[in-house]
């Protein structure tokens, strides 16, 4: 269905090649998973292949991209939406309509399909993707996994045998993005070709049927998954399923199975002994024409030191719950001292010019010195980029330059609101790490439960707005309450059930090694 | 209701707020185009903020015609030493704010309801070209995303410094200016996004399109809009013909009652 021949593509403002040399095919009824680091020219290879950059791109092309035997660049928008869908990063920038009937219409609009043929053609796709069929839902009403699964069906409806998707995992919680492959899985198995560029291994990687390796611009192989080399998936700094990644270091070891008790270290737990820094009181929150409260009845009380990571899924209120503990003074809350939180997309909280006006502009303003800026600069290890231009970083990079620039201004309270999202896991782990020793209280919002176990002194979960759970990290395997869209990692209950530290599965493998 | 209905009404209020003088008249046509606008449910305090706004803009408007007022002839309202308000500009001031406030709610009442791609369908078959139409439906779609963007990273500085009246208005001024940065970017970014999704979906200007949904006015829309334009032809024609009489280009006798009715209400 999909063929790329030696495809390369030059931008035009650089020098070396975003991608060369690519060889590619994906079959009808295949589910091809393209993944690799940050900036190794995933996106650049998907928008080749949907014919986009050959449209609007301005670059240098090299190669022959063919779906089912047509250059799609060649084709004018309606033709090609025939034969190639494509579904991008973040639902909400995607939605051009206000209903679901209208969104799934309008490739079938563009086909100039007849008025009579649509209506069912849409009802059929909303029932094919699983939303209800109810086409004059509105979108707004939308999670944001039900969203990217309206985005599939508006990419397939006028009957695409190429479903292209670029990071459609990375907003969604665990629940929504499992749903999501196991929708992709289905199509695949209809007789869709699916090829899907995605970082979230560990929830994508047991639905695909090969994995396309990318490194520096170039493929470096597409394996069925049982092949994959999770050496070399190491060393690209790819984030693979924890008890993958476990067995095949132990494997090497010559340790797996490993069968013997746990080695029993006692989980730390650290003691919420300082100062208490903010307390609600019967919390509420509801958003203008919101039909529900983003926030019900929440009573919790922070300390100083503290860890914090709210767990939840889309919606739940996670976000709503860090900008009310952070933002402007209520009646139901109590707060000592400053607090400041990182967004979502945290390009929203760089504005200066440079990455070193961006450290230096909460000390000058409060009258600091400029040292506070650059050790926060160093802890977060972007003292090398300070005459960068922050919007020019990479994601990553842009990441750490507003956590940095958030610690300069020495809060007694930072607040993170889904570090991972849209992150590559080795940029996480580094931030978090690096904020392990940050003088302040940590609050981060996160659907990663790993993540939050690991990293968290104690760990809140949120469901409809309330507070379900509030509980220290190791409490968190034994009562999480049923029904929630969080998953246990599988290698944090492999580690529980054997009696041993949570950890990744580096840190997992190098204590059973060591007896 | 069809979004033609929606633009039609919006023309009318247009020419209305043009045509009428009278600032009874005027207040009665903005109290009309916010009524649509209680059907949003937005928080009281947006209510008062928008109150607010539109004084500011009525108060503006009013003082600074009352103060500069220059067309003869004109009597003094107020006089406070040197300073004279105008009765006259003071009046002028009023009309120019109410319709300047009448067009804007039902602006706002338009854009809020209609979703971008019902609106550029409307503009289509209005025979609006496409430049033009793309143009108001995308800047529907994407100018509330420009305001929360805006809005967020107002949010994402006030944490890191100190509140932005306290510093000298240039530093003020440049402080508003650099957090324009970061809401480009993104406008950008969500530019690029939407582009590359109506691309992927198969928009294109030159094809002809259909509509899985076409437009149609309900039956009760027809009256509707048939009152409307009634109503708003009705008013520019007594208003052509007053202009016509008091500018003693054309004066009909049996027409007096009309001017008289103009001159009282319109």
């Amino acid at each position: 269905m999909l063929e790329l021949h030696e495809v390369g593509y030059r931008f035009p403002s650089a020098t070396a090649p975003a991608v060369s040399g690519v060889n590619l095919a994906v079959k009808p009824g295949e589910l091809v998973l393209l993944t690799g680091p940050t900036g190794c020219g995933k996106s650049t290879v998907l928008r080749l292949a949907a014919g986009l950059l050959a449209r609007h791109g301005s670059g240098q092309h090299s190669g022959e991209v063919l779906v089912a035997g047509r250059a799609p660049g060649d084709l004018r928008p309606a033709q090609r939406v025939e034969l190639v869908g494509f579904v991008a990063q973040n639902p909400n920038r995607q939605v051009v309509s206000g209903t679901l009937g209208d969104e799934v219409a309008f490739s079938l609009e563009s086909g100039a399909w007849s008025p009579a043929l649509i209506g069912p053609r849409v009802l059929a796709m909303l029932r094919a993707v699983g939303l209800p069929e109810e086409p004059k839902r509105g979108t707004d009403a939308l999670s944001g996994g039900e969203r990217q699964r309206l985005m599939v069906a508006a990419a397939l409806a006028a009957g695409a045998g190429l479903l292209l998707l670029d990071e459609p995992l990375a907003h969604l919680d665990p629940a929504g993005a499992a749903d999501l492959m196991a929708l992709l899985r289905r199509l695949a198995n209809s007789g869709v070709a699916v090829l899907l560029v995605e970082h979230r291994l560990g929830i994508a990687l047991p639905h695909v049927d090969r994995v396309a390796l990318m490194a520096e611009g170039r493929l470096e192989g597409a394996v069925p998954r049982d092949d994959l080399d999770l050496q070399r998936c190491r060393a690209l700094g790819l984030r693979l399923p924890g008890l993958l990644d476990l067995e095949d270091r132990l494997r090497a070891a010559d340790r797996w199975p490993w069968t013997e008790a746990g080695v029993a270290e006692p989980q730390p737990e650290p003691a919420a002994t300082g100062a208490p820094l903010v307390s609600t009181r019967s919390l509420s929150f509801r958003y203008p024409r919101a039909e529900t409260e983003a926030l019900s009845d929440v009573s919790l009380e922070l300390r100083a030191g503290e860890r914090i990571a709210i767990l939840g899924a889309n919606g739940s209120g996670k976000s709503t719950l860090l900008a009310c503990l952070t933002g402007p003074r209520r009646k139901d809350l109590v707060r000592d001292g400053r607090s400041v939180r990182v967004p979502q997309d945290p390009d929203l909280a760089l504005f200066c010019e440079t990455v070193g006006e961006e450290l230096l502009y909460g000390p000058q303003e409060m009258r600091r010195p400029d040292s506070v800026a650059h050790e926060a600069g160093r802890a977060l290890s972007v003292d090398d980029l300070l005459d960068r231009a922050p919007q020019a970083l990479s994601r990553g990079q842009r990441l750490r330059v507003a956590v940095a620039a958030a610690l300069a201004c020495e809060p007694d309270i930072l607040a993170l609101d889904e570090p991972t999202s849209g992150q590559d896991h080795d940029q996480v782990e580094r931030m978090m790490r690096a904020l392990a020793e940050a003088p302040c209280t940590l609050l981060f919002a996160t659907h990663d439960v790993d993540l939050a176990l690991r990293h968290a002194s104690r760990v809140l979960v949120l469901d409809a707005g309330r507070i379900v759970l509030d509980a220290p990290p190791s409490e968190l395997l034994h009562r999480l309450p049923d029904g929630l869209p969080l998953a246990i990692p599988p290698l944090v209950t492999w580690c529980a059930e054997r009696g041993l530290p949570l950890g990744t599965a580096a840190e997992v493998a190098a204590r059973i090694e060591a007896g | 209701m069809d979004p033609r209905t929606r633009l039609a009404l919006l023309f009318c209020v247009g020419l209305l707020a043009v045509s009428l003088d009278r600032p009874a008249s005027l207040g009665l046509l903005c109290l009309l185009c916010a009524l649509p606008l209680l059907a949003l449910r937005v928080p009281p305090i947006w209510w008062l903020r928008g109150g607010l706004a539109i004084g500011a803009v009525v108060w503006g408007t009013v003082l600074s015609q009352g103060l500069f007022y220059r067309a003869l002839p004109r009597l003094p309202l107020l006089e406070v030493g040197p300073i004279t308000i105008w009765r006259e500009g003071v009046f002028w001031g009023l009309i120019q704010s109410l319709r300047f406030v009448a067009t804007l709610l039902a602006g706002l009442a338009v854009a809020t309801s209609t979703p971008p791609d019902r609106l550029y369908a409307a503009l289509r078959r209005l025979r609006v070209p496409f430049e033009l139409a793309f143009l108001a439906a995308t800047a529907l779609r994407t100018v509330p995303d420009t305001g929360r963007t805006l809005m967020a990273v107002r949010a994402a500085r006030a944490q890191r410094g100190r509140p932005v009246w306290q510093r000298s208005p240039w530093a003020w001024l440049r402080l508003e200016l650099s957090m324009l940065r970061p809401v480009v970017a993104e406008a950008l970014r969500t530019a690029r996004s939407l582009a590359e999704s109506l691309d992927s979906r198969g928009f294109d200007p030159s094809s002809p399109r259909s509509s899985g949904r076409p437009l149609k006015l309900a039956a009760w829309e027809w009256p509707v809009l048939g009152a409307a334009i009634a109503l708003t032809l009705g008013a520019v024609g007594m208003r052509l013909l007053f202009v016509l009489y008091s500018s003693e280009v054309l004066y009909i006798p049996s027409l007096r009652p009309l001017y008289g009715f103009v001159r009282q209400w319109l």
